[in-house]
C-alpha cells in the first residue's frame, strides 16, 4: 500500500449497532492524490458506509483511516462531500449554497465570492447563481451540490451516488463535468455507484464490492483524458463486460489485477 | 372576487333575517337584540368612548401573553430538541401542565398576583405556550438527515446548526404555530378577564350580563371578532414577509 495515498482505508470494519452482521468487513484500500477511484456494488452491499467512514461521519470498531498520513477521528476537514440527494439549503440561492462551506466558518469576502462564480460559470450555470434551488432542474441542483463540495478547493471529494437521480443524458454531462475539474485541480475521489458505465467511464481504478468486502480492485485500462465518444468505443465495452462478470461472480476473493 | 360578493351577501342576507324575526315580535328584544340594536350599542360605546380604554386592556393582555409564551414555548422546543434525554425526563410534565384545564388555573392565580393585569397575562402565555412548543419540536427534527450529516461535514456545531439549518428549516412549522398561537391568545384573554378581570372586553362582557344588556354583549362579540380577525391577518402578513426570506421557492 503506498504510504503517500492521499486516502488510506486500513483493515476497516464497522458494524450498525443491533445488526448481527458486519456492513463494512475488513476494508483495505488506498487512494493516490489526484486518482479517481470508483466504488462499484449493489444496493445495501456497504458501499455507502464505506464512503461515510471514510468521511470521518462514522469511526470503524476496527482499523483506521487516514487522511493525508494523519487518523481521523471525526468528520474530516478539508474533504468536499456529495451525498446521494444535493441537499441544498431551500432558502438560500444557488450562489450562498455555494459559499456555505465557507461562510459557516467566516463571512464570505469579494475573492470567496468570485471563487463561487467561477465554479458556476464552469458547470454552465453562471446565469442561474441568484436562483433558489426550486427554481432548478434536478441536474443543476447537482452542478450546486458539486460545486459547493469543490468551493474549499479540497484534495479529496467523496461522491455517494451523487448522479443517480438523474436521466442519462444529464449524468454523462456531469460525469463530464466532474472529470474536467478534478484533472484541472488535480483533486482526488472516491466516486460510490451501482451503475458500471458510469464506474469505468469515472475510474482510474474500479473496486467492487459485496456483503462488506472489496472483492475486486482494478485499474481501468482506459487511456486518460477519456473523451466522452469512448463510451462507445470496444475497449469499454469490454471493460463494463468483466466489472458486470465480477458482480454476477461475487465470489468473495480477492482478485488484485494490476 | 365572486366568492366575496357570495360571503358578503350571505351575511346581508342572515342579518336581514335576524332583523325581520326580531321586528316581527316573536322573541323578546331582551334575549335576541336585532341587528339595528346592536349596530347602535357599538356606535354608542364607540363614540362615546366607553369602549377604547377596554379594549386597550385586552390587546395588552393579548400581546404580553403571546410575547411570552412565544418566546417560552419557542425556547422550551429548542431545548428540548436539542437535549434528547431531557425531552424524555420533562415530557409528561410539559403535557400534564397543558392538560390541566387553564381556566381552573384562574383563582389560583388570583390568589398569587391579585386582581388585575398580571394573572390574565399568565394564562395567556401558558396557552400561547403549547403551540408554539409542539411545533417548534416538530419542526426541528423534521430537518433531514443528510442535511445533517452535510453540517456535522462542514464542522458546524450545535449553535450554527441550529441557527443555520434548524430554524430556517423549521420555520413554516414554527410560524404555523405561531398563527394558532395568536388565535388562542385572544380566547385567553378574554377568557382570563371572565375570572379575574376588572377591565377588558371580556370583564365588560360580564358586567353587561350582570345587568341583562344583551345587545351590548352582542356588540363586544364584534368587537373581539373583529380584533381576532385583524390580528390573524397581520400575523399572516408577517409570515408572508418571513417566509418570502425563507422561502422553498
Amino acid at each position: 500500500m503506498p504510504s503517500d495515498a492521499h486516502l488510506i482505508l486500513d483493515g476497516v470494519r464497522y458494524r450498525f449497532p443491533g445488526d448481527p452482521l458486519e456492513t463494512v468487513a475488513g476494508v483495505d484500500w488506498a487512494i493516490p492524490r489526484g486518482a479517481i477511484h470508483c466504488l462499484l456494488g449493489r444496493s445495501g452491499c456497504g458501499k455507502t458506509t464505506l464512503l461515510k467512514l471514510a468521511a470521518g461521519l462514522i469511526v470503524p470498531d476496527e482499523g483506521r483511516v487516514r487522511i493525508d498520513g494523519k487518523p481521523l477521528r471525526g468528520p474530516a476537514p478539508g474533504v468536499g462531500v456529495v451525498f446521494q440527494a444535493p441537499t441544498l439549503l431551500a432558502w438560500l440561492s444557488a450562489l450562498d449554497n455555494v459559499l456555505l462551506p465557507v461562510s459557516l466558518k467566516r463571512r464570505p469576502q469579494a475573492p470567496d465570492r468570485a471563487a463561487a462564480r467561477d465554479l458556476l460559470a464552469a458547470m454552465g450555470l453562471g446565469d442561474l447563481a441568484e436562483r433558489r434551488p426550486a427554481a432548478l432542474s434536478g441536474g443543476q441542483q447537482s452542478r450546486v451540490a458539486m460545486a459547493r463540495a469543490l468551493v474549499t478547493e479540497p484534495g479529496l471529494l467523496l461522491l455517494d451516488e451523487p448522479f443517480a437521480a438523474l436521466d442519462a443524458l444529464t449524468r454523462e454531462e456531469l460525469q463530464d463535468d466532474l472529470l474536467r475539474l478534478c484533472a484541472s485541480r488535480g483533486t482526488a475521489a472516491l466516486f460510490v455507484t451501482h451503475d458500471i458505465a458510469e464506474a469505468a467511464y469515472l475510474g482510474d481504478r474500479v473496486g467492487v464490492m459485496a456483503a462488506g468486502r472489496l472483492v475486486h480492485d482494478g485499474a481501468v485500462p482506459l487511456p486518460r483524458p477519456r473523451p466522452p465518444g469512448i463510451r462507445y468505443d470496444p475497449a469499454f465495452g469490454a471493460v463494463c463486460r468483466s466489472l458486470r462478470a465480477i458482480m454476477d461472480g461475487a465470489a468473495p476473493a480477492i482478485g488484485r489485477a494490476a | 372576487m365572486r366568492t366575496r360578493l357570495a360571503s358578503a351577501l350571505l351575511l346581508a342576507a342572515v342579518l336581514i333575517a335576524w332583523e325581520a324575526w326580531c321586528r316581527s315580535g316573536r322573541v323578546s328584544a331582551l334575549v335576541l337584540p336585532a341587528p339595528s340594536a346592536v349596530a347602535g350599542t357599538l356606535w354608542g360605546e364607540l363614540a362615546s368612548g366607553r369602549l377604547w380604554p377596554h379594549l386597550r386592556v385586552t390587546m395588552t393582555e393579548m400581546v404580553l401573553g403571546l410575547l411570552a409564551g412565544t418566546v417560552l414555548g419557542l425556547g422550551a422546543g429548542i431545548l428540548l430538541s436539542e437535549w434528547p434525554s431531557l425531552h424524555r425526563v420533562l415530557r409528561p410534565y410539559v403535557l400534564a401542565s397543558q392538560l390541566v384545564p387553564k381556566l381552573a388555573l384562574g383563582p389560583l392565580l388570583i390568589l398569587w398576583f391579585g386582581f388585575g393585569l398580571t394573572p390574565i397575562v399568565v394564562i395567556t402565555a401558558l396557552i400561547c405556550f403549547f403551540p408554539l412548543f409542539e411545533n417548534t419540536l416538530t419542526g426541528l427534527d423534521q430537518v433531514e438527515p443528510a442535511q445533517r450529516e452535510l453540517f456535522r461535514m462542514l464542522g458546524a456545531g450545535r449553535v450554527r446548526t441550529l441557527l443555520r439549518l434548524k430554524l430556517p428549516s423549521a420555520l413554516p412549522v414554527i410560524l404555523a404555530g405561531f398563527r394558532v398561537a395568536i388565535v388562542l391568545a385572544l380566547v385567553g384573554a378574554v377568557v382570563g378577564e371572565f375570572v379575574g378581570g376588572r377591565q377588558g372586553l371580556g370583564a365588560s362582557i360580564i358586567a353587561a350580563q350582570s345587568v341583562m344588556d344583551s345587545s351590548l354583549i352582542l356588540a363586544l362579540f364584534v368587537v373581539i371578532t373583529a380584533l381576532g380577525m385583524a390580528v390573524y391577518e397581520a400575523a399572516r402578513g408577517l409570515e408572508a414577509l418571513i417566509l418570502r426570506r425563507y422561502a422553498r421557492d
